[in-house]
């Protein structure tokens, strides 16, 4: 006749609850809630490499570099449905040789789309698919954008997220997202990618994590373009470690570093991310 | 290439951590269902997780057989429904053989049945092992009816005893306990003088993280003491002792076998007229302060068993509260409860306690007892209840039989109401109903 319940199971939750995921990943966003995450990104690259993961070592005073903006929001539906949408606005600086400079801006494609959670396994890791809708917001002129491939496209993703098993470790989270991507334009490309994330809290508020990012774009064009968004027919690998601090369970800001050490036809690129999360 | 054996290597890696969290997960998932051990282990599992049907569909359950001896076992498997009040409504059996450390799955199909929570016991009947497995499913539970038998003068009974608490100075006191607090929690010791002058304790813990906190208050099971509850790092806690709980003993001390029969024979004087007071007087408490953090826009009154009913009578009798959740809420449609515990092989509480004592006093008949708890019962309180409501209950309880849960949960009249049956839980609820209770406070209070 005791109340017997052990109360602590709120604690868990809570504790889970209070470690935000860097990104938006298959966690449901909750019933009626909002997501809104605006991210600043530079990239930057100036030797490149090839089809055999050889570096080729760029010509002086050639390069290319971008900062991006990003803004992601999302609601939810429903406690399983939510709508996601992402727009970005680009500006790059592509120079060719020195003396000459192409540089280019504005918004790029916007992907926006419904997530689904398949299945969740004891409110503590989630199983969902997201497919997404990808239109340009830029002039395609004769098949060439500096912003993008300009043509329409198309995007199913699976995702697996939650809670670390404690036979893994003590606490923290993952995420891993299976991707695939395709354009319709008429060299495509198709894009195939697994991004694995784990995070892990240091301290009350703060939390280090690890993505890897594993990225095939297949496409009959095979020509090498050092303008990261137009390039076709690649692959890389892309570490990146970041560091979030939540100053408030509604707000926390994710800072983070990567670095392609492995590809195929495609630059050899570092750069780095500012990011904030804004639950309301 | 070094590329390629680095993504080989990387998504081997990370198929193996998917892979182990997904093992890790079904186990999980498998654990709903008790361990059990023995030389021969029967289990049923119901069709739906939750041993919910509806009355258009057959009722089914999957019966694991497992022979963990090397003997060739022969015998009969076979299962007895009966409704909750213990008539019997169908039966049947079959023979089974298994070999030694063999297993065998069955298929149950029960034809639909009518409204209502029906136990089941399946029985394996071997030469040299007999077992009973013991469960209960419920059919349509949102469409059980119950009779109110609220009193004529109930309204007004508990108007005119919220004046009488209105009456009674609450002279507060709140002393923060230093030895208790931690850098991230501030505990504060709560006095205050509820109705009949009587005082009452209570555990405020407000969270240093913050400067406005939604407030959980929570009330106690039956004769329970609460302490301050530190797991809260989004709500200010509020746990409050009534009269004769925890820290609030001055006057009334009782064990739990006499609680619940305190002046049971004069509704005017029952025990529970001053505990449900003492729950107001504790949201006067979180109302009077929210200089100390409390958002008292955002109240939401939680409780098990006792704590259940206690919770549902605070949001009925006082608007100031904004969500409530119960599980297995005690004495709910009294006069249903007490038709279904006289089905039982042995007593249980609370009639167990009532049945003994209606035995040593001759003259106190359960109509008598009805005059007093008609008052008190909290179905009758069930109307009055506006805001979301969440209610967790264990089908196998037999302190608050499910029929008499759902009876109370159907009476509310929110529309914003939600209920959880836990298909393997006696006297509480489970991991999976305070996760799923989480996200749903957070979702009625927009809470990140």
């Amino acid at each position: 006749m005791k109340k017997p319940f052990a109360f602590t199971y709120c604690l868990l939750l809570l504790i889970t609850l209070a470690i935000p995921c860097k990104t938006f990943a298959g966690w449901p966003i909750g019933k009626y809630r909002d997501l809104v995450i605006p991210s600043f990104s530079y990239y930057n690259q100036t030797d490149h490499f090839d089809n055999n993961d050889n570096v080729l070592k760029g010509a002086p005073g050639t390069g290319f570099t971008s900062f991006s903006a990003n803004l992601l929001v999302g609601y939810g539906i429903s406690r399983k449905l939510d709508f996601i949408a992402s727009v970005p606005y680009i500006y790059t600086i592509n120079k060719l040789a020195p003396g000459n400079t192409l540089t280019n801006q504005g918004a790029g494609d916007l992907v926006a789309g419904l997530s689904y959670n398949l299945v969740n396994f004891n409110f503590k890791r989630f199983l969902s698919v997201q497919v997404s809708g990808i239109v340009p917001l830029y002039t395609n002129v004769s098949g060439n954008s500096a912003l993008g491939f300009g043509d329409y496209g198309s995007e199913v993703k699976l995702m697996y997220c939650g809670n670390m098993p404690a036979v893994i470790l003590d606490k923290g989270y993952f995420n891993a997202e299976l991707s695939y991507r395709k354009y319709y334009g008429t060299q495509g490309p198709e894009q195939l990618s697994f991004l694995g994330s784990i995070g892990y809290p240091i301290t009350k508020h703060n939390q280090v994590s690890i993505d890897l990012l594993f990225f095939k774009s297949f496409s009959s064009d095979k020509l090498y373009n050092p303008n990261f968004f137009a390039q076709r027919d690649f692959a890389f690998f892309k570490p990146a470690l970041n560091f979030g601090h939540t100053f408030t369970r509604r707000f926390s800001l994710f800072i983070g570093g990567y670095y392609v050490p492995f590809g195929l036809n495609t630059g050899v690129g570092y750069g780095g991310s500012v990011l904030a999360v804004f639950k309301l | 290439m070094i590329m390629k054996k680095i993504i080989y290597l990387s998504f081997m890696t990370l198929t193996a951590l998917c892979a182990s969290t997904l093992k890790v997960a079904a186990q999980q998932q498998q654990d709903a269902e008790p361990e059990v051990t023995g030389d021969v282990i029967l289990r049923a599992l119901p069709q739906s997780k939750d041993a919910i049907f509806k009355n258009s569909e057959e009722v089914k359950y999957k019966l694991e057989l497992e022979n963990n001896t090397n003997q060739w076992q022969e015998g009969r498997v076979s299962y007895v429904i009966t409704t909750d009040e213990g008539n019997k409504v169908a039966s049947d059996s079959i023979h089974i053989a298994i070999r030694g450390n063999g297993s065998k799955e069955l298929e149950v199909k029960i034809p639909p049945k009518a409204t209502g929570f029906y136990r089941i016991n399946f029985m394996v009947n071997l030469p040299q092992y007999d077992d009973t497995v013991r469960k209960v499913f419920g059919v349509n539970p949102e469409k059980i009816r119950s009779q109110l038998h609220k009193p004529a003068d109930f309204d007004a009974f508990w108007q005119q005893t919220r004046e009488q608490l209105e009456k009674v100075a609450p002279k507060y006191r709140v002393m923060e306990r230093k030895d208790l607090s931690t850098s991230e929690k501030k505990v504060y010791s709560v006095e205050m003088h509820s109705y009949g002058n009587l005082v009452i304790r209570g555990w405020l813990v407000i969270p240093t993280d913050g400067r406005r906190f939604p407030v959980h208050y929570r009330v106690p099971g039956y004769v329970v003491s609460l302490k301050p509850n530190m797991d809260n790092d989004d709500f200010i806690a509020f746990d409050l002792n009534v009269r004769g709980n925890g820290d609030s003993k001055d006057v009334i001390n009782i064990g739990t076998d006499n609680y619940c029969l305190v002046n049971v024979e004069n509704k005017d004087n029952y025990i529970y007229r001053g505990v449900y007071m003492d729950c107001i007087r504790g949201l006067d408490f979180l109302c009077s302060h929210e200089n100390l953090g409390i958002d008292a826009s955002k109240i939401f009154v939680e409780g098990g068993s006792q704590g259940g009913s206690l919770a549902l009578i605070t949001a009925a009798l006082d608007s100031r509260v904004k969500v409530l959740t119960m599980q297995v809420p005690l004495f709910a449609d009294i006069h249903d409860n007490l038709s279904i515990s006289a089905s039982y092989k042995s007593q249980v509480f609370p009639f167990k306690v009532f049945r003994k004592y209606n035995g040593m006093h001759p003259g106190f008949t359960w109509e008598k007892f009805f005059s007093t708890f008609d008052y008190y019962d909290p179905q009758n309180f069930a109307p009055m209840v506006k805001c979301p409501v969440l209610m967790g209950i264990g089908l196998l309880d037999q302190f608050c039989p499910p029929r008499c849960s759902m009876a109370l949960f159907n009476h509310i009249s929110s529309t914003n109401k939600e209920y959880i049956c836990v298909a393997n839980s006696t006297h509480e609820v489970n991991y999976d109903y305070f996760m799923f209770q989480n996200l749903w406070l957070r979702e009625k209070f927009r809470i990140p």
